[in-house]
């Protein structure tokens, strides 16, 4: 007896055989191709659903009434296989008895025997498996689809070897495609330098003190595009408490971090705008409150006195303090103006001829001093500005020059302009008296502050430099040595 | 034995002529027995407060503006802080301004120096009832 007569079913006696097909979980089939006769074992019929015997056993009922019609097909294609090698394994649909449309596993075998040609096979119910792919293609489909949206992906690290797992999605947002494996150290190398660091330290954070970690860094992929990215990381734990691996996700957040960014530097530039809002309000209400106050005092002075003379000078007050009233409204006019004046179009103006006509204005002033003024505006001529800026922040910085002068020496002035590759400044240098700038740089730019006495000082003239300047996106700076002088450095546009 | 009652000396420290003067004015009217200095700066009045020439003539209570060119009222406080032991005597600070800035009351209670913040335009009363409480002890203040 070969070893195979010992392991197969050759010569095994029918009975015995029929036994076997009919109780094993798995239908038998057979069809005589010539004769169109059908056989179906006992668990054919169960896998169904039916009792032996129960539904007609033909090859005409199977195709017709069983299979689910888009699946012949697929069973036609699997029984008439003639090509080489086992035949196919087919995956239909059959209708069962109470459990509808089901998923079998079918394959086909011929066999030619002297009484006809036989096509003989087994059927499977592997519906459960069926569903269960379907899930798991979904849940997979899903889960891809949802990271190439999210432009999200998922990694891991596992801490004893450091070995980095990235999910696809992560290679699309490193640009990178084929077959590239990426360590943790050229990972990381693709994140811009100055975020380097951080990624490293919370990397070795995660593994030796278990510290999670989000982090939202710039990031520059293969293909050079630099990018906002956000990456966190969860360390997993093993029952001692020790860090075994890291998992974590790695996102693209450009669009979301770049509007933020917009978001919060336009946040700043507002609250800046409030804050010089307050300022001015609290100053208005300060200063009007202060003349306000002053003239209910001296109303009740004038109503209590009782001397000639006494009235007389206090009226004389009271008429001080209207004219203060109204020029503290002829300032505040000047400031809403400037708001009011941002819309204006700008036109290129030429330094030299604004500065000539407010010389000229100034013309008393400066013969009176003996001013020596030196304008050079070789280097820029000419700004894009609006013009009654310009003149008054010619006008306020000539005139300090003059009122502030040093009482030893007359007024020495240098204006000029530079210009680097994005911006035009205009600098203005004098000989005065200089200020303090330890003790009044804070306030320098401030409403009605005054820091010499000088009876002219009005602490209006800065205040709308300053206003004016920083409406047009600009910048002013002072460099100032008391007795020495004072350095104004204008970031014009 | 007739009672004389002695004369109370405040200060006035603030850059404004017409408030001072207003000031002045209201001490007469109201009949405040008080000897009036008035400086209108800072600086100035620490000039004085320091000078020994007028260590007999140094005032019972100040009142000092905080907005101020110069010298401020804050700094004010911190130059009178430093100078005040030479004084020998107890000196009031009250600061008087007319900024409603929440900032600038924080700061004035605050400020261990001053001792309220008295907001303008000032109620007459009110600054009379504060300089009248402070009479000065016999032997010192000015004699006249």
């Amino acid at each position: 007896m070969s070893f195979f007569e010992h392991h197969n079913f050759f010569g095994e006696n029918p009975a015995h055989l029929a036994r076997l097909i009919n109780n094993i979980n798995t239908g038998v089939w057979e069809y005589n191709t010539v004769t169109k006769k059908a056989k179906w074992s006992d668990g054919f019929y169960a896998i169904l659903g039916y009792a032996p015997g129960e539904i007609e056993c033909s090859y005409h009922n199977f195709f017709e009434n069983l299979l689910y019609y888009h699946d012949k097909q697929t069973f036609l294609k699997a029984t008439h296989y003639t090509g080489p090698g086992a035949t196919p394994i087919a995956h239909i649909r059959l209708l069962t008895k109470a459990g509808g449309y089901q998923w079998f596993e079918t394959s086909a075998l011929k066999h030619d025997d002297g009484d006809g040609q036989f096509v003989y096979g087994v059927l499977n119910n592997i519906n459960n498996y069926k569903i269960a792919e379907f899930k798991a293609a979904q849940a997979e489909f899903m889960c891809s689809e949802t990271g190439r949206i999210a432009r999200v992906g998922g990694w891991e690290i596992d801490a004893p070897s450091m070995t980095l797992h990235l999910s696809r999605e992560i290679y699309n947002i490193y640009e990178l495609y084929g077959d590239v494996q990426l360590d943790i150290e050229e990972a990381i190398s693709f994140i811009e330098p100055q975020y380097r660091p951080v990624v490293t330290k919370a990397v070795e954070d995660a593994i030796n003190l278990s510290k999670p970690f989000d982090l939202e860094v710039l990031f520059k992929s293969a293909k050079n595009n630099v990018i906002w990215v956000r990456t966190k990381g969860l360390p997993i734990i093993d029952n001692y408490g020790n860090c075994i691996a890291i998992r974590g996700i790695f996102q693209d957040i450009d669009i979301i971090k770049k509007s933020g960014l917009s978001m919060q530097s336009s946040i700043n530039l507002l609250d800046d705008q409030n804050k010089r809002l307050q300022n001015f309000a609290y100053i208005v209400s300060h200063n009007l409150r202060s003349h306000a106050g002053n003239l209910k005092f001296m109303v009740n002075l004038f109503e209590e006195t009782k001397l000639e003379n006494d009235k007389q000078e206090i009226f004389s007050h009271i008429k001080t303090i209207s004219d203060s009233l109204s020029a503290t409204m002829g300032h505040l006019d000047e400031i809403v103006k400037i708001q009011s004046e941002i819309g204006k179009e700008r036109k290129l103006v030429t330094f030299r001829t604004i500065f000539d006509n407010v010389k000229a204005i100034l013309r008393a002033n400066i013969d009176a001093t003996a001013a020596q003024i030196n304008a050079d505006f070789s280097d820029a001529p000419q700004v894009n500005y609006i013009p009654a800026y310009l003149e008054s922040i010619f006008q306020n910085l000539l005139t300090n020059a003059i009122k502030y002068k040093h009482p030893d020496r007359p007024p020495v002035v240098n204006c000029y302009t530079q210009r680097d590759d994005k911006h035009t400044y205009l600098i203005f240098e004098d000989n005065g008296i200089g200020i303090d700038l330890k003790r009044y740089g804070d306030q320098l730019f401030g409403m009605y502050r005054t820091f010499h006495q000088n009876k002219d000082a009005k602490g209006i003239g800065l205040f709308i430099t300053r206003n004016q300047i920083e409406a047009l996106g600009g910048t002013i700076d002072i460099d100032s040595t008391v007795n020495v002088g004072t350095k104004f450095t204008m970031k014009l546009i | 034995m007739i009672f004389e009652r002695q004369m109370v000396t405040a200060c006035i420290i603030d850059d404004d002529d017409i408030f001072i003067y207003g000031f002045k004015k209201f001490i007469e009217i109201k009949g405040v027995f008080a000897h009036i200095l008035n400086f209108s700066n800072g600086k100035e009045a620490i000039e004085y407060l320091k000078n020994p020439n007028y260590a007999g003539n140094l005032p019972d209570v100040i009142f000092v503006d905080i907005n101020m060119p110069v010298m401020d009222g804050w700094e004010f406080t911190q130059n009178f802080e430093e100078i005040k032991p030479l004084f020998g005597k107890k000196i009031s600070v009250y600061a008087i301004s007319s900024s409603v800035d929440i900032k600038d009351i924080n700061r004035a209670k605050n400020n261990p120096v001053i001792k309220d913040y008295i907001l303008k335009p000032i109620s007459e009363s009110h600054v009379a009832d504060i300089i009248n409480s402070y009479q000065p002890r016999p032997g010192f203040g000015g004699l006249n």
